[in-house]
């Protein structure tokens, strides 16, 4: 061997020796003892606050209004776009490089809360106890992990059925579908009558967020209570011939086969679905509350104004309502007592009260009809009259009643999600029988279950 | 020391100074550190990783466990699928991407006045983020405003817009067709590079002996561009298997399981179910996998050069 070849070796070997001896990522320290909380923050504190890309405008005002309130805060903003924004953190919180405040929710908290990475605010920020009093059940449900409260409200939201009023009447009916026969058949007649090709819309692109909350809505609209999906020891009972589960599957199976709903439903997101309504492409469709904001905005299309919510179509006319939050990581509890003050300052203000008032959440809903938790507002004239303008507010709030978090949120729900997600649309495609459908998406979550 | 040494071996023998025996290592020690600290040491990190037990969501907790994420993904629900995806992806893309080389080299390697601007504009795509490439063949293909229907559409060649990324087979047709424009151009770069080294006189001969333009490119052409085919094809080939971004951007896998290529699901179990044990294993297969092509590609290249 020469001497390069030497060096190299020794190199190698030491590079192995290295690799092997570095063990893992330090894990997550253990919390501190609990520092004083809702105290004064007297030195001057730097918050990073890391959030998805929406309102940026909206956020950075705050923000400066924040500060003009508690000069001795700092925020310091990030933004990610919302289909980066998950791994993005996760690998953030891998590589010990988590912001001290961002935007968290449901379908991650108990990912994020198991492994650490967030600390319960009703631990260290006592205000959030009374804030969690006013919240929907669904909402509160949504940031809690393991009894622990792990967020204030940012905004909370249902998927809502959306129609278009003036489409509907076009083919002479009156009123919205109450069941999925209703749907079936007023779609029928939609495209028979030539009102459109495909009357109904999805944004059910793997990738999109809303894809399993708006089809667990659908499940929960044809199912009674509690456990459409899963019982109380997260069994799941959805693969069953007599499930709203397959009821749903095979209902899709059908719109699909006959041309009743757009095929590229498969591959639409959120913002496509919301430019092919306003567009008159389609009548019905399942999205998220706020969008109805940006389907009636004036200006924004010929159909602007026409758009309407209905209830669920199904016997519980159930929903599935989601919470999105602030969230205070591990890091901040670690750097103590002043950044923890600090953290609770910013909490009050932006999802708590401020002088008896939901100031933030309050805002977010008038200029950009974000839907909320806190209760409240609902009786809120301001909010009133700004729903008002492109929404039903009783219809929304009855619904928000009606609505419920989505079950099997788990450590394991995100895994889970994944496949899920292409194993519904192949059975939409008809490429497996509607039961193989289910039960492969079962058998994966038992897998997934037996291996924590 | 013999008296018949000869002055090499004299030289040899002579005790050189340190510096000047070790100033050579000096100066590969900094490339040979920043390979080892950017590329060995995160290739036998992750080596290690894959033998553990390693979830994002149990940070305490990384017991050793030998091969089993490796056991776990071939056993998965998706190794198969994914792998005669990626399979009739790389087959087709590098077909693709080689005919679409050739085609364009060749054109650029006539004599029209246009070619040296058409240099240029060939090579933008090729240019463009794969991200961006993917975000554009989304607008493109959309089903409802998207320009290839609407091209489609006018020319009566359809009655109504086609849904190509909700379509199993279209979605898979479709990456395929964005693959091979993004990275049809260097390849035609590469190829035309190759038909410039083609001495004159061939074609020349060729000519003279009343060889047609078929027998010209079967029998002078091709033979002498296999070099530079090998290499764009083992390049082509790496590409295609590790795609990754423009099946995120175009179709996220779906519909169904339709164009859920390999690297997906690496990402998927990594980013989606936060295991990075199996992520990493899968990694490594690709890996291995990509290796043995290279290997494969090499020992053809090695072949022919021993012919030429």
């Amino acid at each position: 061997m020469n001497r390069i070849s030497k060096l190299t070796a020794i190199f190698f070997l030491l590079a192995l020796l290295v690799g092997a001896c570095g063990g893992p990522a330090p894990a997550a320290t253990e919390p501190a003892a609990q520092p004083p909380a809702e105290q004064d923050v007297t030195k001057p504190v730097a918050l990073d606050f890391v959030v998805w890309s929406y309102g940026i405008e909206t956020i950075n005002n705050n923000i400066k209004n924040f500060q003009e309130a508690n000069p001795n805060i700092t925020i310091n903003l990030k933004d990610y776009s919302w289909l980066d924004y998950h791994d993005t953190m996760v690998a953030a919180f891998a590589a010990n490089n988590a912001p001290h405040l961002l935007y968290g929710s449901d379908h991650w908290l108990y990912e994020w809360a198991s492994a650490g990475w967030l600390a319960p605010l009703d631990q260290y920020c006592p205000n959030v106890k009374e804030y969690s009093k006013e919240v929907a059940p669904y909402a509160l449900q949504g940031m809690t992990y393991n009894g622990q409260v792990y967020g204030v409200s940012y905004y909370a939201d249902t998927l809502d059925f959306i129609y278009n009023d003036a489409l509907l009447k076009e083919a002479g009916i009156t009123e919205p579908p109450a069941t999925l026969d209703d749907l079936y058949n007023q779609a029928k007649q939609l495209k028979e009558q030539g009102v459109t090709e495909y009357p109904i819309i999805m944004a059910w692109s793997q990738k999109e967020g809303a894809f399993p909350e708006a089809w667990t809505s659908l499940v929960f609209a044809q199912h009674e209570g509690d456990n459409a999906m899963f019982d109380k020891d997260l069994n799941p009972v959805f693969n069953k011939e007599s499930s709203a589960a397959f009821q749903v599957m095979e209902w899709l199976r059908k719109v699909y086969e006959e041309g009743l709903i757009d095929p590229a439903s498969l591959s639409t997101a959120e913002i496509d679905q919301v430019k092919s309504m306003q567009s008159g492409a389609h009548v019905f469709t399942i999205a998220p509350q706020y969008n109805m904001a940006e389907l009636n905005k004036p200006g924004s299309g010929e159909h602007a104004g026409q758009f309407k919510i209905a209830l669920m179509p199904g016997s519980s006319n159930s929903t599935v309502g989601y919470a999105r939050f602030y969230a205070m990581t591990q890091k901040t509890v670690d750097e103590g007592p002043e950044a923890i003050a600090a953290a609770c300052k910013f909490m009050d203000y932006f999802g708590g009260k401020t002088d008896g008032d939901y100031v933030v959440v309050k805002r977010w809903a008038v200029e950009n009809g974000l839907g909320f938790a806190q209760l409240p507002l609902f009786e809120d004239q301001a909010v009133i009259d700004a729903f008002g303008k492109w929404g039903d507010v009783p219809t929304i709030k009855e619904q928000a009643t009606l609505a419920r978090s989505k079950e099997g949120m788990t450590t394991w729900y995100g895994s889970w999600d994944v496949f899920a997600r292409a194993e519904i649309q192949k059975g939409i495609l008809g490429e497996q029988s509607t039961m193989d459908t289910l039960n492969n998406m079962a058998e994966k979550w038992n897998e997934l279950k037996a291996a924590q | 020391m013999s008296a018949t040494s000869t002055p090499l071996e004299k030289l040899r023998a002579t005790p050189r100074p340190f510096f000047e025996r070790f100033y050579p290592y000096g100066f590969i020690l900094p490339a040979l550190l920043i390979i080892g600290l950017f590329t060995i040491y995160p290739v036998l990190y992750a080596l290690r990783i894959s033998a553990f037990q390693y979830v994002l969501t149990k940070p305490n907790s990384h017991p050793f466990i030998g091969f089993k994420n490796f056991e776990d993904v071939v056993t998965s629900y998706y190794f198969k699928t994914a792998l005669i995806n990626t399979s009739v992806y790389t087959i087709a893309s590098v077909a693709g991407v080689i005919l679409f080389g050739l085609l364009v080299a060749l054109l650029l390697n006539s004599k029209n006045r246009s070619v040296n601007v058409l240099k240029i504009i060939i090579l933008l795509p090729w240019a463009i983020p794969a991200v961006v490439a993917g975000l554009m063949w989304k607008w493109i293909l959309n089903s409802d405003f998207g320009i290839f229907n609407a091209v489609l559409y006018s020319l009566g060649a359809i009655d109504s817009y086609i849904p190509f990324l909700a379509d199993p087979n279209l979605a898979k047709l479709s990456l395929i067709l964005a693959h091979i424009w993004k990275e049809g151009p260097l390849a035609a770069i590469f190829l035309l590079a190759g038909l410039q080294l083609i001495p004159n006189e061939y074609y020349e001969a060729a000519k003279i002996d009343g060889g047609s333009s078929l027998s010209v490119f079967r029998f002078i052409t091709l033979p002498l561009l296999r070099p530079i085919l090998l290499v764009v094809l083992v390049y082509e080939t790496m590409t295609a298997i590790l795609t990754f971004d423009l099946v995120y951007v175009l179709t996220g896998g779906g519909p169904g399981d339709a164009t859920s290529l390999i690297s997906w699901f690496a990402y998927a179990e990594i980013f989606k179910s936060l295991n990075l044990g199996t992520g990493i294993a899968l990694s490594i297969i690709i890996a291995l996998i990509t290796l043995v092509l290279i290997f494969l590609y090499m020992r053809a290249l090695r072949t022919e050069d021993t012919i030429s």
